[in-house]
């Protein structure tokens, strides 16, 4: 059955570029979901939100410095975490939360899906969560058939894992041996189900994609560096045209599922040890300042330039206009 | 009379229908502990125990395992899906299974499911989670179709819905949740197929459902200031549909307007748009008219949403050029 993966990882193995760079992708992530949620506070974003923040690490550490702009990837719901690591413009995300024109789909909003930048890979997201576990399995299948060495990352909750289509996806995974990466986000809860009392499984949800043959392993999502390794290795699989591989990746909401959730399906002890004890930017500073990679203040500076970009960004959607009423009729046809 | 809402109305029928039949089962994504994201089935699961249960995120299994359990005549399904939208995902084993199964076996077995399915446009929930899709189903045989607009209406629709012996869907539009009306303390059951008269005028026929029967009713207020009459007709079931009454109405007011959330093209007032021409084409001074959202996917900027909801400014309007004839 699915293996824990195991490696020991050590800071001097990483350039300090590389290194910062995770970090602040990290930062990046966090100030970014904080101040969405400010906003929203301020009345000036409605809809859903489903916060991102205690999993930074986990799309961190799978997509920079690994993944290019010609690799695919599907993000999930929860907050904008992929899309950030991937490079998509804050402003731009910020546009589409706030509906104005700047956003990726020039004011129709998109709020936490249906953001797009296709320049970076980033080919949306479904409303119906998990339906992109069969989108994006013609993704990789188009990349096979074209000859290049594109490989497509999707990314899904525990929950969205007990979709019928995980099931037909994998099949065609394993079957056509195509160059995918599934990353499925186990923060234990679907709204508010825990995943012990919605999925048959002999002990992990990566334990199904034995049964298609196909790679897999469970890993502390919240590890940067553990989680860039497991992807690594991933992504050289899939680039060498041995085909797919199924990473069950483990972490856990610090908020409720929206905005609003009381959250009080969840053991207090529990969402406490995961915030204290688990948080994966704190535990990557710790381990920076004890490996002395890097100063105090040279980790302030980067928070405080993030900051910066963040309210720039900001400024830039929130100074775009609301689109025009016949915004609506544009674009359902190419 | 008391005054409750509609969320209140519909736990009640689901409480006391529970009650006088064991066999019926009410399941889905959060019904159980968390009493649903809507907060509709709240407080079952602490009461009937396993007869309310959470499922895996997996809509095809929910509505075909709700045919599995109603045709062994065993159980009472009542599911419900967290938004209508997600119809499409189950739309084989809803419009092929809950609808045709009984018929394909020979009349065999009965399906007495009750399809929970929350719709309409409701605080930027954007184009997956904002559609009222329930004139796909009208297309489709075998498949009842209920569409309150008030408290009163909702519980007695639901009530009748779960004792039926054939498959409903029950369209529940969000906004509503909240909104208060009158419902007596005692029970009782609304027949499917007749529709109720939310106004009576000798003007113009406005045939409404769900939130828009709200709307209409602004309207007419204030249309009425101006001295027209308006009547508001609220079919409540889209199939059956009472065309009786719809019919009855056109006849005296001889001027017809529809309007609904669901998109213009292909909604339920095409049809009933249809069987009015077709049976009293030669009462009408004028053409019928259809208020829809517009025919693209709906945005999630609040901002747009304003232009795919019907409005009172459009009815008025409507209303007026009717009048013109
Ligand atoms: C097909 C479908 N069913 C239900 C929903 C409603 N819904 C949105 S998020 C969610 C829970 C998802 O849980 P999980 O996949 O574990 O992701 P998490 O929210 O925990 O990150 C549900 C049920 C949906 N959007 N799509
Ligand atoms: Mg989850």
């Amino acid at each position: 059955m699915a293996e824990i993966y195991k490696k020991e990882t050590q800071l001097k193995d990483y350039s300090k570029d590389v290194l910062l760079d995770f970090y602040r992708t990290m930062v990046k992530i966090r100030k970014f979901d904080e101040h969405l949620i400010r906003l929203m506070q301020e009345g000036k974003v409605s809809g859903f939100y489903h916060s991102g923040i205690g999993s930074e690490g986990l799309s961190a550490g799978s997509i920079r410095n690994v993944l290019r702009d010609e690799d695919y990837i599907y993000y999930n719901h929860r907050g904008c975490n992929q899309k950030i690591a991937k490079g998509v413009p804050l402003s731009k995300i910020y546009g589409d939360f706030l509906g104005t024109t700047e956003g990726t789909t020039r004011g129709l909003g998109a709020g936490i899906v249906h953001s797009a930048d296709p320049s970076r890979g980033v080919l949306g997201q479904a409303g119906t969560i998990g339906s992109q576990l069969g989108i994006g399995i013609g993704t990789a299948y188009a990349s096979k058939f074209k000859g290049t060495d594109q490989v497509t990352v999707i990314y899904f909750g525990d929950g969205a894992a007990s979709r019928e289509m995980l099931h037909g996806s994998l099949n065609w995974a394993g079957l056509y041996n195509l160059p995918v990466i599934y990353i499925c986000e186990n923060n234990e809860y679907a709204i508010s189900c825990h995943v012990s009392e919605t999925h048959a499984v002999k002990e992990h949800i990566a334990d199904w994609a034995y049964g298609y043959g196909i790679s897999n392993c469970v890993v502390d999502g919240n590890d940067v560096l553990l989680m860039h390794e497991a992807t690594k290795e991933a992504v050289e699989r899939a680039k060498r045209g041995e085909g797919p591989t199924f990473i069950e990746a483990q972490t856990f909401r610090h908020r409720g599922h929206f905005e609003g959730d009381p959250y009080d399906y969840v053991d207090g002890e529990l969402l406490k040890d995961w915030k204290e004890n688990k948080d994966p930017i704190r535990n990557f500073v710790s381990r920076m300042l004890l490996d002395k990679i890097a100063e105090k203040q040279e980790l302030k500076t980067i928070d405080q330039e993030v900051e910066q970009e963040i309210l720039e960004a900001i400024e830039k959607a929130e100074s775009a206009p609301q689109p025009e009423a016949g915004r609506i009729y544009e674009g359902l046809f190419a | 009379m008391r005054t409750i809402n509609m969320r209140t109305a519909l736990l009640e029928a689901l409480n006391e229908e529970m009650e006088r039949d064991e066999t019926t089962l009410v399941f889905g994504e959060d019904v159980g502990k968390f009493g649903g994201i809507n907060k509709v089935t709240e407080g079952l699961y602490e009461k009937y125990g396993n007869r309310v249960f959470d499922t895996p995120i997996a809509e095809p299994t929910i509505v075909a395992a709700a045919v599995g359990m109603a045709i062994t005549g065993n159980a009472r399904p009542v599911p419900e899906l967290q938004f209508g939208d997600f119809a499409g995902i189950a739309f084989d084993e809803i419009f092929n299974k809950m609808g045709k199964w009984r018929f394909m076996h020979g009349g065999q077995m009965e399906m007495p499911i009750t399809l929970r399915l929350p719709v309409g446009i409701a605080g930027g929930a954007g184009p997956e989670h904002s559609q009222s899709p329930q004139a796909l189903f009208m297309h489709g045989p075998g498949l009842q179709i209920v569409i309150p607009s008030t408290p009163y209406d909702a519980k007695g629709l639901l009530k009748t819905a779960i004792r039926d012996n054939n498959a409903v869907l029950f369209f529940e539009h969000k906004l509503l949740y909240d909104m208060k009306g009158e419902v007596p303390e005692e029970e009782y059951l609304i027949p499917f197929g007749k529709a109720d008269i939310k106004r009576e005028g000798s003007d113009v026929t406005v045939i409404a459902t769900a939130l828009q029967v709200h709307t209409a009713l602004e309207a007419a207020e204030e249309l009425a200031a101006d001295g027209t009459e308006v009547e508001v007709v609220d079919p409540r079931t889209l199939a059956p549909l009472d065309m009786e009454t719809i019919l009855s109405s056109v006849r005296k007011t001889g001027r017809v307007l529809i309007v609904h959330e669901e998109s213009k093209t292909g909604g339920s007032g095409a049809e009933i748009a249809a069987q009015i021409q077709e049976e009293a084409l030669f009462d009408l001074a004028a053409p019928i008219r259809r208020i829809g959202s517009p025919d693209v996917p709906i945005a999630q900027n609040i901002y747009l949403e304003q232009f795919y909801r019907p409005s009172k400014e459009q009815i008025v309007q409507a209303v007026n050029e009717l009048m013109e004839y």
